[in-house]
């Protein structure tokens, strides 16, 4: 096998710039990762050793940036966590402390769920075909996220959101909304947009359900590419090391500007964008891919 | 939040199984587990660090659970 010759450096970047918008859009980066090459006729496949780890390095960047993004609210999130176990307990006006418990409580559903099934679904289906028809399940997935949504609290303009959050949100939402997250290990499903799907659904505002999907998402991603990070440093990332690196700036950039464009999004507007593009998407892929 | 004084030592003699649990899974590979644990298998030599890190992190969240319950019933309000 010509190393080389794996992942070119345009396939790098376009991967990575993907990778960057999809990671964080509703709309699955898993199933754009299975579905794009498949249409651009790239050799390139989903289980392939050298792709998974190739596709470490976006994730980690895309982490990274999540993690810088919010940084000044991880900072009092992580302190609120110190106060709560200082003092055994949250105190009832101490949103970073809830908040750090909800993450918790959110990411080990989550964390298990993934570790426990991961590589199985991935296996099972890693195909455009049912990436393409559990992208349209997806779209429909957030559709009726819009529909079946609690009426979204009014708040004043410029209230905080992490008080907000703490205050909408109990534990039993926290840990439904970090087990949906389990339904992105399926390509075509988003995990950003299975959270803020179940962020609706307690009765988050749009804006609020995007701020907690990107918050819940950061340790995930991240652990999980650091978790895969040796494999990058081992045999199986020989000869995508170069090209992981290009596309993870790539990612970081689109990523950046994907959180920035969301949030800003996501103070007027609703998922139902995204929900349409899901349905199309998959529509016109899972027609193409049969025919 | 109700405290419940009977589960911490439960929680805490579970949490520490479970940590226990994932430390096995971290050094002994598929082969050596006791027949009982998920992923064991007769002539493997891979290691079943993800199972490691779920007990690892399960047993986290008992020890955290029991802390909890040894505190009072109110935390007082931050402002105060």
């Amino acid at each position: 096998m010509i190393l080389s010759s794996l992942i070119t450096y345009p396939q790098a970047i376009v991967l990575g710039l993907l990778q960057g918008v999809t990671e964080l859009f509703p709309v699955s980066s898993l199933g754009h990762a299975v579905i794009l090459p498949s249409l651009l006729g790239w050799n390139i496949h989903q289980n392939d050793t050298y792709f998974l780890s190739f596709l470490v390095a976006t994730h980690l960047a895309t982490a990274i940036v999540l993690l810088l993004f919010f940084w000044r609210d991880w900072v009092r999130i992580v302190k609120g966590l110190g106060r709560s176990l200082r003092d055994r307990g949250i105190a009832p006006d101490d949103a970073d402390a809830k908040l750090a418990w909800l993450l918790i409580v959110g990411t080990i559903p989550a964390g298990i769920l993934g570790i426990a099934l991961e590589d199985k679904l991935r296996h099972v289906f890693a195909s455009p075909k049912s990436a393409s028809f559990f992208l349209i399940l997806n779209g429909f997935m957030l559709f009726g996220a819009e529909l079946l949504r609690r009426r979204a609290p009014v708040h004043e303009e410029g209230g905080d959101p992490d008080a907000r959050i703490a205050g909408e949100m109990g534990w039993k939402g926290a840990t439904g909304v970090g087990s949906a997250q389990a339904v992105a290990l399926i390509p075509g499903f988003s995990r950003s947009g299975a959270s803020m799907a179940g962020g609706l659904l307690v009765g988050l505002s749009n804006e609020d359900a995007a701020r907690y999907a990107f918050l819940l998402a950061t340790p995930i991603i991240g652990a999980a590419a650091l978790l895969k990070l040796p494999d990058l440093a081992g045999t199986s990332g020989n000869g995508v090391r170069g090209q992981a690196l290009v596309a993870s700036l790539c990612a970081a950039a689109t990523a950046y500007l994907s959180v920035r464009f969301l949030m800003r999004f996501f103070e007027t507007n609703r998922l139902t964008p995204f929900a349409v593009y899901c349905v199309a998407a998959g529509t016109a892929c899972l027609i193409y891919f049969l025919s | 939040m109700k405290k419940h004084p009977a589960l911490i030592i439960p929680a805490v003699v579970l949490g520490l199984v479970l940590i226990a649990i994932g430390i096995v899974y971290w050094v002994e590979p598929a082969r050596s587990l006791p027949g009982f644990f998920p992923g064991q298998a007769a002539h493997s030599s891979t290691h079943h660090l993800k199972h490691g890190i779920a007990a690892f992190l399960l047993g986290l969240a008992c020890l955290a659970f029991a802390w909890f319950q040894t505190g009072g019933d109110k935390v007082k309000p931050q402002a105060q």
